[in-house]
Parts: C-alpha cells; sequence; structure tokens
C-alpha cells in the first residue's frame, strides 16, 4: 500500500525576505518586491527591474556551517538557507551536532529539487570570446581563446553551475544519502520535484525528501534570453506595478529569484518522531504538451490534464479545492489558457473558486516557482487566508474568474492546488490537504 | 505490481548511430575516441575526443518538423536521433513515425499507442551556447577599444543600429534549456504522459530510467521514451574539465588508447557526446502488441554522496547503497548477478571509488564480470548511463559478454573481460555516479 505524505517544514529565501513569517505578511499585505535590477547594469536592457533577493547573507544564515560550502553558487546558497529554515521548522537533528549524533538513518532522507543551471560569467565569456575573435571574423579563434579562458575562468564557478550542485550541497550539509535528483522543467521544475519525492516517499525509497527549488536568471544571459522571447514585462516606468497577472493590461512577466524548500515525510515516519504536520500532500498529476516548443497548446491541453490527473491522484472533485495558487505569469498567452483548463476541468465551479497569483508580488522564481508557491498554499491552509493578486485593475474578458483582487481575502481552505507549467510544454499540479481534515 | 520490460533501443555514440553500430564495436572492442577536431583545442593539454561521425539530424525528423532542427542545441540532435532509433527499433507507430513512413508500417508490425500513455523522461546536461552563434551580437556591442560594452549590449547609443541581443535569433534561449531534449521528442512523437527532465550529470539516465519505470509500475503510463543525451564537445566543456583536472592529458599521440578505465595506468577521462533513448514498457502492453522484449528492469537505487561536491565517495558505501537497495528490490543475491557495468571514469581516484563500491555488495572477488564502458567511447555526461544500460541489456539479449577497452590490468583484481565471449547472463546491473555526487543502479534481468 503506497504510504501518505506530509509536510513537516517549509523554508524560503525569495525577494520579499528570507523567512517564512516576513515574506507571508508582506505577501497577504500585497507588498512587492520588484525594483530596478542590481545584480548588472540593465539599464539598457528592454527590461531594467527584476525581483531580486536583497539582503541575504548567507554567512548569517548558515553560521559556522558556510565554511563548508564556500564555493556554493547562488543556487546552492538560496537553497541551504531555505533547506535549513525547513530542517529546523521539522525538528531534525542540526548537522552542527555532527552525523554520528543523528538519530535519523542517512540513507532513508533524500534531496529531490527542481533547480535551474548556475549564471555564466557573462562579461568573462564575451570579453574572452571577442578577444579570441580575429578582426572582421565572425568565428572564434579557440586556440587564442582557450588560452584566454584557462586563465580566467574559476574552476569551482563554472561547476557550480551544474544543476545537481544544490543538491550536492544540500546531501552533504544534512548527511541525505538517500535518493538525490534534480530535475530541469522549465517553470515547472520545483512543482514537478516535489511530485516526484512524494512519489519517492509513496512508494517506500525513503521517509523524508528535502524537495523544493532554487533559481536565480537575473543575469544578462537570463535576461537577453527572455527579452528575445518578449516573454518579460518592459514596464519599466513603475517596475511594482509591471507584474499584472489576469488583468486586461498585462504584458509580461518579472524574473525573480530564490528558493523554496519542503521537507516531506511519511506520515507514519512524522507521527513516530512527534512531528508537527503543516499539511498533506494528496495529489499530483503531470503532463506533457507535445505541441510547441514555444506556446502552450491553445485549449490548454496538457494543462488539462495535470489538473485532472491530480485530482484524480486525490480521489477529489472541483468542488473540494478551495484556493488555487495559479501558474499566473503575467503573460498574455498563459493567464488566459490557464483560466479555459481551469474552467474545463471546474466547469460551474469555476467561478466559485478563488485563484491568486504570487507573482505579482514576487516575480516568477523560474524553476522555483513552483516551490514557493506550494508553500503558499500551506500557509493559506494554516492560517485559513488567501494571498491576492497585486495590480489586478482591469478585467480581462478572458479572464473572468475570482483572482482575489489587491486585496488578502479571509477564507476556509482546508484544501489547496497549484500549477505550474514550463515552456516546452511541461504541465505539474499539486494538490495539499489540511492534515485529519 | 505492473513488470516493466525494455522494448526498444536508439543509441547515438562515437560508434555511429543506432544500436547495431554501437554493439558490432563495442563486440570488436574498438575505440572511437580519436584526435579532437570539432574546434582548435591546441590551448588544451587533453586534445583527444569520442565524436560522434557527421549526420543530418533533418534527416530523423518528420517533413513538418524540419524547421524546428534550428532551435536544437547539439544535445537536443542527439536525444531526437536516438529517440527516432529507439521508437522504431520498439515498433512504436508514433505520430513522427507515420508522418515519415506512413501507414502501410502498420502491417509491418508497428502499434499505434494512446499518446497520453506514453511518458519522457530524458536526461540532460547543462548546454552551453554555441560561442559563434553570439559572435555578431558581441561585435554589435564593441566599444570603439574593441572591448565588449554591455550598455551596448543592451541597446545602440546609435539609434540608427541595432543592440547587441538583437543580434540573436528570437528563440535563442529555447535553444538551450536542458528540458527541450525531452520537449522537441515529445513534439515529434505526440507523447502527451508524464514527462521529465533529470539533470544529474553521469547519473542522469539511469535516475530518468528509473522514474520513468515507477511511473508505469504506478499506472501513470504505460510506456515510457527514457535515457539521457549529452554532448561535452564544446570550447567551454573542454575548459571546464581541464580546470577540474578530470581529463588525461597524457596520450594525445594515442587516442584511442587514452580512456582506461579500471585499469592500472588510468590517467584521467575523455570528453565525449553520445546517449540514448529505450523504449520500457509494461509487460503485458509489450507481450499483447508482441514486442521483442530484450529484458527487464527489476531493480532501481540511487543514493547520494553527501561529500565534497566534486570528490568520490572513496569509501565506495553511497553507490555500493544503491546497488544494494536495487538488488533488494530485485530480490536478487549479489552473487547472482553476473555483469557489472562500473561507473568508471577513466579519473583513477573515481576508477578506485567504483571498485570500493563494488567490493563492499559482491565481495573480495566478486563472480560476475565488471564491464567499464568509457574506455572505447569517453565521457558524455547524461548520455553516459543511457549507453550503459544499453549495452547491459544487448549482453543480456544475446548472451554475449564484450570486451573492455583499454583496461588489460584492472585494479583491485577485478575481473574484466578482455575478449568476447558467449556467456549465461541472467542478471546486470548497471551502476552511475555524478560528478556531484548522485548514484544511481538499475538491475536488468534477462528475458525469457
Amino acid at each position: 500500500m503506497r504510504k501518505r505524505v506530509v509536510i513537516t517544514g517549509i523554508g524560503w529565501v525569495t525577494p520579499l525576505g528570507h523567512d517564512i513569517e516576513t515574506v507571508w505578511r508582506r505577501l497577504l499585505a500585497a507588498e512587492s518586491g520588484i525594483a530596478p535590477t542590481t545584480h548588472f547594469d540593465a539599464r539598457t536592457f528592454p527590461t531594467t527591474f527584476s525581483a531580486e533577493v536583497k539582503g541575504y547573507d548567507f554567512g548569517a544564515a548558515l553560521g559556522q556551517r558556510a565554511a563548508h560550502h564556500a564555493h556554493a553558487g547562488p543556487n546552492s546558497q538560496f537553497a541551504l538557507g531555505a533547506a535549513y529554515q525547513a530542517w529546523r521548522m521539522a525538528g531534525l537533528p542540526e548537522p552542527s551536532a555532527g552525523r554520528a549524533a543523528s538519530t535519523i538513518d542517512p540513507y532513508s532522507v533524500g534531496t529531490y529539487l527542481g533547480s535551474g543551471e548556475g549564471a555564466l560569467d557573462f562579461a568573462n565569456f564575451c570579453s574572452t570570446a571577442l578577444a579570441a575573435r580575429p578582426e572582421g571574423s565572425a568565428v572564434m579563434d579557440t586556440k587564442t581563446w582557450g588560452g584566454l579562458a584557462l586563465k580566467t575562468f574559476h574552476p569551482m564557478t563554472e561547476i557550480e553551475q551544474e544543476p545537481n550542485m544544490p543538491i550536492a550541497h544540500l546531501a552533504m550539509e544534512f548527511n541525505a544519502r538517500g535518493p538525490s535528483l534534480n530535475c530541469l522543467t522549465a517553470c515547472a521544475a520545483s512543482t514537478q520535484a516535489i511530485g516526484e519525492a512524494s512519489e519517492i516517499i509513496r512508494h517506500g525509497d525513503a521517509d523524508i525528501m528535502i524537495s523544493g527549488g532554487a533559481h536565480s536568471m537575473i543575469h544578462p544571459f537570463g535576461v537577453t534570453g527572455f527579452n528575445r522571447l518578449t516573454a518579460l514585462s518592459t514596464f519599466n516606468e513603475n517596475p511594482k506595478a509591471s507584474c499584472r497577472p489576469f488583468d486586461a493590461t498585462r504584458g509580461g512577466f518579472v524574473l525573480g529569484e530564490g528558493a523554496g524548500i519542503v521537507i516531506l515525510e511519511s506520515l507514519d515516519h512524522a507521527q513516530k518522531r512527534g512531528a508537527k504536520i503543516l499539511a498533506e500532500v494528496v495529489g499530483y498529476g503531470s503532463s506533457a504538451d507535445a505541441f510547441r516548443v514555444t506556446d502552450q497548446h491553445p485549449d490548454g491541453r496538457g494543462a488539462i490534464v495535470a489538473i485532472r490527473e491530480a485530482l484524480r491522484d486525490a480521489e477529489m472533485s472541483p468542488a473540494d479545492i478551495q484556493y488555487i495558487n495559479a501558474h499566473g505569469t503575467g503573460t498574455k498567452e498563459n493567464d488566459s489558457t490557464e483560466t479555459m483548463a481551469i474552467k474545463t476541468v471546474f466547469g460551474d465551479q469555476a467561478k466559485n473558486v478563488p485563484i491568486s497569483s504570487i507573482k505579482s508580488m514576487m516575480g516568477h522564481l523560474i524553476a522555483a516557482a513552483g516551490a514557493v508557491e506550494l508553500i503558499t498554499c500551506v500557509l493559506a491552509i494554516r492560517d485559513n487566508i488567501i494571498p491576492p493578486t497585486a495590480n489586478y485593475a482591469t478585467p480581462d474578458p478572458e479572464c473572468d474568474l475570482d483572482y482575489v483582487p489587491n486585496h488578502a481575502r479571509k477564507a476556509h481552505v482546508d484544501v489547496a492546488m497549484s500549477n505550474s507549467f514550463g515552456f516546452g510544454g511541461q504541465n505539474d499540479t499539486l494538490i495539499v490537504k489540511r492534515f485529519g481534515k | 505490481m505492473r513488470r516493466v520490460v525494455i522494448t526498444g533501443l536508439g543509441a547515438v555514440s562515437p560508434h555511429g548511430l543506432g544500436v547495431t553500430a554501437f554493439w558490432n564495436a563495442l563486440l570488436e572492442g574498438k575505440s572511437s575516441v580519436n584526435a579532437l577536431t570539432r574546434f582548435d583545442p591546441a590551448a588544451f593539454a587533453s586534445r583527444v575526443a569520442g565524436a560522434i561521425p557527421p549526420f543530418k539530424t533533418m534527416e530523423f525528423v518528420p517533413k513538418s518538423y524540419r524547421k524546428a532542427t534550428k532551435i536544437m542545441a547539439r544535445d537536443i540532435e542527439l536525444a531526437v536521433v536516438a529517440a527516432d532509433f529507439a521508437v522504431r527499433d520498439g515498433k512504436l507507430a508514433t505520430k513522427g513515425v507515420l508522418e515519415t513512413s506512413g501507414d502501410k508500417i502498420l502491417g509491418e508490425g508497428f502499434a499505434k499507442l494512446d499518446p497520453t500513455r506514453i511518458g519522457c523522461n530524458i536526461g540532460a546536461g547543462l548546454i552551453c551556447t554555441d560561442m559563434d552563434e553570439l559572435s555578431e551580437a558581441m561585435i554589435q556591442a564593441k566599444n570603439p577599444d574593441g572591448s565588449f560594452s554591455l550598455a551596448r549590449w543592451g541597446k545602440s547609443d546609435d539609434p540608427a543600429k541595432t543592440s547587441g541581443m538583437d543580434k540573436l535569433t528570437p528563440l535563442w534561449l529555447l535553444k538551450y534549456l536542458p528540458n527541450m531534449l525531452a520537449c522537441h521528442v515529445s513534439i515529434i512523437h505526440d507523447t502527451q504522459g508524464p514527462s521529465n527532465t533529470i539533470t544529474c550529470g553521469q547519473a542522469s539516465a539511469g535516475l530518468a530510467l528509473a522514474e520513468a519505470c515507477r511511473t508505469i509500475q504506478r499506472g501513470a503510463a504505460d510506456v515510457a521514451l527514457a535515457g539521457g543525451c549529452e554532448s561535452k564537445l564544446h570550447p567551454m566543456g573542454l575548459m571546464r574539465w581541464s580546470l577540474l583536472g578530470r581529463l588525461t592529458t597524457t596520450s594525445n599521440d594515442n587516442p584511442s588508447g587514452a580512456c582506461r578505465p579500471m585499469d592500472e595506468a588510468a590517467s584521467g577521462t575523455v570528453l565525449a557526446e553520445g546517449g540514448a533513448v529505450l523504449i520500457i514498457e509494461e509487460l503485458e502492453h509489450a507481450r499483447r502488441r508482441g514486442a521483442t522484449i530484450y529484458a527487464e528492469i527489476v531493480g532501481v537505487g540511487s543514493s547520494a554522496n553527501a561529500g565534497d561536491v566534486t570528490e568520490s565517495d572513496a569509501t565506495g558505501e553511497a553507490p555500493a547503497a544503491a546497488v544494494s537497495k536495487a538488488l533488494r528490490e530485485a530480490g536478487v543475491a549479489p552473487d547472482q548477478v553476473q555483469l557489472i557495468v562500473p561507473p568508471g571514469s577513466g579519473v583513477a581516484a573515481s576508477d578506485k571509488a567504483d571498485a570500493a563500491a563494488i567490493h563492499r555488495v559482491f565481495g573480495a572477488d566478486p563472480k560476475g564480470a565488471v564491464l567499464p564502458m568509457r574506455g572505447g567511447i569517453g565521457d558524455c555526461g547524461a548520455g553516459a548511463q543511457a549507453l550503459d544500460l544499453v549495452a547491459a541489456t544487448m549482453a543480456l539479449y544475446s548472451q554475449t559478454l564484450p570486451p573492455a577497452v583499454n583496461c588489460p590490468h584492472p585494479i583491485e583484481h577485478l575481473r574484466v573481460p578482455q575478449a568476447k565471449s558467449a556467456a549465461n547472463l541472467e542478471y546486470a546491473v548497471v551502476l552511475a555516479s555524478a560528478l556531484g555526487g548522485q548514484n544511481s543502479a538499475i538491475v536488468l534481468k534477462r528475458y525469457s
């Protein structure tokens, strides 16, 4: 028989802060983490703003343990900080006490993140490539480049760009020797990671999974890539109002960064050690559009399958869902397709279920987005309150559902759904439920 | 419990395209590592590579999809080609196969399946942007003194000129997202079931196969395309592994003998490109459609070293735990295993760790043959374990053990086959360990 999976710890490092309660309070107050970009000089880019993590002190977050991760890149640093919050909330043994002191079997603890690739050393990449290009040639001389590159790139900075580095750091820090995976399915990655990590526990392959995601694409290559795709908002005059999910004037998403980590645990394991249970993971659905690399299926085909599969997995009907945390990127296409998919699955119930997008406030954490959004669902259940969709002013006839505009709403929430859809057509949906209900 | 079997194989490797080219080269004990010629490697101390012979991706996609090959990085091309070989070998009349070969193949034993019941789980690596593709953009963004200007990259100060970034094709980013391997494959073959992209270095393909196996076991799919592909033959790839000191630098004049995994003379690994896609399928589903069954997947296991992010687990403890877990699931005792494919990168320290893991599981004198695979191919990252899985599957299916390449003096007295031989093979274990510390073990069983 498959095991039940519960969440016993949550943690995040986001553009709105670096601890659960601060970020949650700010989300409920509809505050914005979006401002002019400072990680690099973006003033001439089509998009000059983003939602950056501000003032995160990795050394302070990890204390003396930070020295064990001297070369950790931004994604690994975000993941470690968020994981510590979650690990401590779950009441698991402190790594600083030493591996021998732990009562947990290291092979029963796994890691499964949906983390992104690290940032390329853009300035060095461009300057070495330019210097190695004979005048008038469009082809780089790799002999010259190689000589320059070997002197200027740093091996650890390079290896930290590998997407499996955040799980490597987490495994080392928490002596987690069980199943260890990273998936990178674009904007659906961390939802998928949590779904698959839950399946690992359900199947009995681990008792505890450290899961979620970490990502930053706020670097010249990331912004270039999304600007060329015309996917980013270019509302440079007013960054705070730039991300407007479901609004008729929406014009693109806003890059965010950070990490969200959850401690998933089998119910029997959590109960045996007397852990406080925050919520139960009851449904997971995953699908592929198999349509186009550039856009979603116009009928929301894949999204519909993912939502339906999650409901079926949870043995629930649409009427059971009391809150949907939308993918809600703020792009024309996503928000109308997502609305259509919800209407197709929920039918008459669609108008009754409150839907909101926190991307309106903390931007789009790309691979890490799904994890922070699932944590938001857990908190909505904990406090019976739904965070708003900020910047909502002009209704769009194609988006005619209840998006909880601008103000948080008190509501009874026992069951919440989180949707994530990735470039390339990967769709993932999770359903969490108040434990014991 | 639903049982999962392997019913199709598609490999792309330095040995050539398709499983036949791959398997024949293995049986011959051939090395396809050569001097690196894809670009000028003169600045680097390691100048050999496992490169795939030239091919045209266009020839492996339906006509309607040819345009899309323009937005495929090399890694994506490899996956698309490997998947095409796999679905044809597995006799699946997917959308892509029907578009290129027509309905007539339905009379040739090909089966048409419900697309929502087919999954796609292809491991991938960190894909690097093509450097020359950025040339025009970078030149456009130059300062008058020739240095790079980030400001001009974003916007030209001459209103008549475009910015640097505007010289890039709008879809540029999509060429380099790791999930695009599975995305293009799922679009071409219309696989709408669960799809994922595992990015755990050399362990990616086994982890992807294991996860796809679970989706079939739990009933979320009946069939899946699973494996991994990567090309490391890129100036950035060569630079990265050179800086990490992973590459052999002593055999530039003897490329075929350069990579010596599990051998006393191992001096480093060799960059390569390649990978494979396997068709895996629920047993009854395969039987009903009369599919060729190559082998059964009877156990999977994974673990993490939980040590320094770039070091191997010298004790072999964590990789051994992955193998033991997979054997327990299979209900197989270590001495029942006749073939062990180790990670064997050719980096001496990690080879020793692999040997330690083998001894932990299989004892001081393992009965099974140990077949390191990198010797004739090199290390193709996320594609590596996919090729190893194909090799082990073919060994079980044909009851033949190929010889190892470049391992005349095995470390730790491991039993490494030196010549092709007929063998009675019931179980094979395929173990991979990633740079980064993830381990993936798969137990395969002969199907009879």
